[in-house]
């Protein structure tokens, strides 16, 4: 028995669209294809004409990278950081989210000067952070590294427009009962927010893993390093490593690819959630 | 409700990773004595006895000579605690055969390692 097509009769067919989108994800794959042949084969990235198959592929290069720098402590260290990252922020972008939610005089005053200070970008404001970790006397340490991603303004707004979607009359019969303020959140809108969570699970985690600037500044010691330094640090003192470049590369993107695929599902509802119902 | 809980994607490939990374680990602790042997031979395919066996390791930028082996009446060498991954082998006899330098690359540090014949020629006039 034939399946019956879920086309509404008379729309055109879906195929052309298909194959433009197959098209153009080829496209975008080529570089990320690129950097996995070339950290597979060592080959020189300017030969030519370039070899689309990898001629005698290897994970030889991933080994010398392994053994040629600290790349376990690397590894440790962006680790340690991006875990304090996204639990400190989920900590405080859920209770300015919550605290948004709430009517208060001048809210409307902290809600415009929290979306005119998106506009200011972070290297202009590195100097003054620089000074208050500084005097917080935790630079040079995880917490240090981590301090600028324990709260940001996008994810604030994520669970803001996240929490307003929930009926108000669910949160007021949870007060009836006697919750408290901390409960509403942690056993009404946290589980009703898990796109949002997500959100900025994986936008911390991303901001964390690749941060070069922050970490360039904040560290001192190559004990304290974390992977994209590391990366700076494996460019300047190897020379002719091509392969073991690229496989540095793969493993540095690694952790991220694989947190994406996990919760791609989830990243994208709650930001289309937080597109629609901010 | 534990059991379909270890099934979700966030804990299932945690888990996996950290098994495969276990599983590797015992590998290697089973197999990280920096044992590395094997045979010396001719053109014709006898062993060569008493054969000098180099290993080089690599340099940032070169090969230097680590250590060295002689094969016995079998025509085979060994080499023990070599604690790298990455390294050349060559054969030279008394009258001046020797074989051509071996590229040798391992998985980890001091993997233990049968590598094939090296087999020895008369140099070139």
């Amino acid at each position: 028995m034939p399946r019956p097509s879920r086309r509404p009769p008379g729309s055109p067919p879906h195929w052309p669209r298909h194959a433009i989108m197959i098209v153009v994800s080829f496209l975008m794959l080529i570089p990320f294809y690129w950097v996995v042949k070339t950290s597979l084969t060592g080959e020189n990235i300017y030969a030519y004409p370039p070899r689309i198959v990898p001629v005698d592929p290897h994970l030889f290069n991933y080994v010398d990278v392994w053994y040629m720098i600290p790349f376990a402590r690397y590894l440790l260290n962006s680790v340690i950081v991006t875990a304090m990252a996204i639990a400190g922020s989920l900590l405080f972008n859920v209770a300015a989210g919550y605290a948004l939610t709430k009517h208060f005089p001048g809210r409307r005053w902290v809600v415009m000067l929290l979306l005119s200070c998106m506009l200011i970008p972070f290297q202009a404001t590195i100097i003054p952070a620089y000074l208050i970790t500084s005097w917080l006397g935790v630079l040079d340490t995880w917490l240090g590294v981590a301090l600028p991603l324990l709260s940001t303004i996008i994810c604030i707004f994520v669970f803001k427009a996240s929490f307003e979607a929930v009926p108000p009359s669910l949160i007021d019969a949870a007060r009836v009962d006697g919750l408290s303020e901390w409960r509403i959140v942690t056993r009404i809108l946290l589980p009703l927010s898990k796109s949002a969570i997500a959100t900025n699970v994986i936008l911390t985690f991303i901001w964390s893993w690749n941060a070069f600037l922050w970490p360039l500044i904040a560290i001192r010691t190559p004990e304290m390093q974390t992977l994209p330094l590391g990366l700076a640090r494996f460019l300047s003192v190897m020379e002719d490593t091509t392969g073991a470049l690229y496989a540095f590369v793969v493993l540095v993107l690694i952790p991220g690819l694989a947190i994406f695929l996990m919760a791609q599902k989830e990243f994208i509802r709650g930001l289309t959630s937080g597109a629609t119902k901010g | 409700m534990t059991w379909r809980a270890l099934t979700h994607r966030f804990v299932a490939v945690p888990l996996a990773l950290v098994a495969v990374v276990v599983a590797w680990n015992v590998y290697i602790a089973f197999n990280d004595h920096g044992v590395i042997e094997g045979e010396v031979r001719d053109r014709a395919g006898a062993p060569v006895a008493g054969a000098t066996v180099i290993f080089f390791e690599r340099n940032f930028v070169y090969y230097e000579e680590k250590q060295r082996a002689t094969t016995d009446a079998q025509g085979v060498y060994r080499f023990t605690d070599m604690k790298t991954h990455v390294g050349q082998l060559e054969a030279r006899t008394a009258d001046g055969r020797k074989s051509e330098r071996r590229q040798l690359r391992l998985w980890f540090r001091s993997q233990d390692t049968e590598v094939p014949p090296l087999v020895v020629e008369p140099p070139r006039a």
